[in-house]
């Protein structure tokens, strides 16, 4: 399933993201990079559906996401926000299994397969000892891939997940980094993702996206557009981009 | 792997207490009161009044007491407590709010001037619940356009509460103005909320409808869950969350609006009982919903049995309510902020 953006804008009063042309491959992670305030979180949301795109803007799998019902959307793309902040106490299992309500009813509750589904994921992530205890205590690691389970739960093809590494952790960056991955190339999931810290892209991204002041500015294979040139102009600050032992490092 | 959930044999007890709660409560009731009257009088009635023919020689106002008097009014007590508890928790849940109830979302005082107006101007024989829905709507729809002008957080809803509830309060208090001696008489018990004046006639109407509005939120306890994440996440996973929020804020007061019709203002209770259920069950509404209903049902008994039994004019029950409501909101007040169960 991929993702096709022609043409779309959106944006508030003092900011409009604009993008013309992007392709995102199936089975493949894409990155969206980008300074602060740049549009990245506000084209993730266009991309799932959060903020309303103009009709013939974004396509998924060829269906102008304008034209779905929140359901079927959801059916297409799942989306894990940066945080969860949380109203009731839920018990992990049954905040996972609440990825599986855009498949309900309105007057039904999860049956037998949803519960089969949520065990499944939660012994494919191996997070069984989390699976008893309540949301609220778990650590912010644990929460990002509770939250992870959850847009799994949904079972859709695409994952867009806003800046999935943020505030955690050096062990616990490279967690997210490793499922994701897996989920990349184990499941066939088409990833799209923002990151925050640099460090991480080039062992995340197959597919680069660099956002600035709402545009485009470069967008290719990761190799080619992770290049000190284009990082420098994207964050306005001299930094460097070396190769040791075949990886690349950012110097600063 | 039932071991990620709430042990099923802690959910069979509490579904049980649920049950046996006011059930108990029930029956113990209908024998007590100023007039004392034997467990074995009120079989005898119920058998005599179902079977349609006066097996024993019971004293007439025996049958009377219980059957027309105590049933409706320990029924409609029945009704309230659930109707109230309910619509609480899943109010609660969908403002994400947990120091909201039908009471603070202005719904109460809403349907409460619905009522009044109903019966003083379409008189006794019209039904004040059709008024008290429309306005109890007219109230909560006010609340939400007024607090999402001021952002919408926890404790805008609130104030915005408070306002809409003092407007409505003032309209009711032009009502009683115009209203004449015999009416106002009528206003005057119901407006404090009490189930004395209570007879079948009154819950004709509501009964039905309570009944039918519990089952169909409890139907959508789940979705009441999911509705408890922010917009963003709930629309993420495929609900239409405004539409689903506006069907049940719809369903909260419709119960609500049945209940204040015939029984008046009756503060607290949506706040105390599903706050002491998620002590007890957790925060998942499926259970909390239907938990709720059943200890709230028992817990408003047992409050009119406190006034029948203790006090001699009759005390309305919304002042117990209130009396005991009013500290616990403030705790919650204050220990609010983070999470809340």
């Amino acid at each position: 399933m991929e993702v096709r953006v022609s043409g779309l804008r959106v944006g508030y009063e003092n900011f409009q993201l604009q993008v013309d042309q992007l392709y995102f491959q199936e089975k493949r992670i894409s990155v969206i990079i980008g300074p602060n305030g740049a549009g990245k979180s506000t084209f993730l949301k266009a991309l799932t559906g959060l903020i309303k795109s103009p009709r013939g803007t974004v396509f998924i799998d060829g269906y102008d996401l304008a034209g779905l019902s929140s359901r079927e959307r959801a059916a297409l793309v799942s989306y894990v926000p940066q945080e969860h902040s949380a109203a009731l106490n839920f018990q992990v299992f049954d905040f996972i299994l609440m990825g599986r309500s855009g498949h309900l009813h309105l007057f039904s509750s999860p049956s037998r397969d949803d519960y089969r589904k949520v065990e499944e994921i939660i012994a494919y992530l191996g997070i069984e000892k989390l699976a008893s205890r309540k949301y609220m205590e778990l650590s912010s690691g644990e929460r990002r891939i509770v939250l992870m389970a959850r847009a799994l739960a949904q079972d859709s093809r695409i994952i867009i997940l806003d800046e999935p590494t943020t505030f955690l952790d050096l062990k616990h960056e490279m967690e997210i980094v490793e499922f994701l991955k897996k989920l990349s190339t184990e499941r066939q999931q088409t990833i799209i993702c923002s990151l925050h810290s640099l460090d991480l892209v080039p062992r995340l991204a197959d597919f680069l996206v660099m956002i600035k002041s709402g545009r485009v500015l470069a967008a290719g294979e990761m190799p080619d557009v992770f290049r000190t040139e284009l990082l420098a102009e994207l964050y306005d600050y001299p930094l460097q981009v070396i190769e040791t032992e075949g990886r690349k490092i950012i110097l600063r | 792997m039932s071991g990620f959930r709430i042990s099923h044999r802690k959910k069979r007890c509490l579904y049980l207490a649920a049950a046996f709660f006011p059930l108990i409560l029930f029956l113990i009731s209908l024998s007590l009161g100023t007039v004392s009257v034997t467990p074995g009088q009120v079989l005898k009635v119920f058998i005599s009044k179902i079977s349609g023919s006066n097996l024993e020689a019971l004293p007439e106002n025996i049958t009377s007491i219980v059957w027309n008097i105590r049933l409706p009014r320990l029924l409609l007590a029945l009704l309230t407590g659930a109707a109230f508890s309910v619509s609480g928790a899943s109010l609660q849940s969908i403002f994400r709010n947990p120091l909201v109830n039908e009471y603070v979302l202005g719904v109460s005082f809403g349907s409460g001037f619905g009522a009044a107006v109903s019966l003083v101007l379409l008189g006794r024989h019209f039904p004040p619940q059709i008024l008290a829905f429309g306005c109890g709507l007219l109230a909560v729809f006010l609340v939400l356009m007024l607090a999402e002008g001021a952002r919408n957080t926890p404790l805008s809803v609130l104030l915005t509460g408070i306002v809409v509830s003092a407007f409505f309060q003032a309209l009711l208090s032009a009502v009683e103005f115009v209203a004449s001696p015999y009416a106002l008489q009528a206003l005057f018990f119901w407006l404090l909320g009490s189930f004395s004046q209570v007879t079948w006639a009154d819950l004709f109407w509501s009964a039905p409808l309570v009944i039918a509005g519990l089952f169909l939120m409890i139907k959508m306890s789940w979705r009441v869950n999911v509705l408890s994440l922010n917009e963003d996440e709930a629309r993420a996973i495929g609900l239409s969350v405004k539409r689903e929020r506006i069907l049940i804020i719809c369903l909260a007061t419709l119960i609500t609006s049945a209940v204040v019709s015939v029984a008046g203002i009756i503060g607290w209770v949506g706040l105390i009982v599903p706050h002491a259920v998620r002590g007890l069950a957790g925060a998942d509404n499926r259970l909390v919903m239907p938990l709720s209903a059943g200890f709230g049902a028992g817990l408003m008994i047992l409050a009119d049995d406190l006034i029948r039994v203790f006090s001699p004019y009759e005390l309305p029950v919304g002042i117990i309510t209130s009396l005991v409501g009013i500290p616990f909101f403030l705790y919650l007040i204050k220990r609010t902020p983070h999470s809340w169960s």
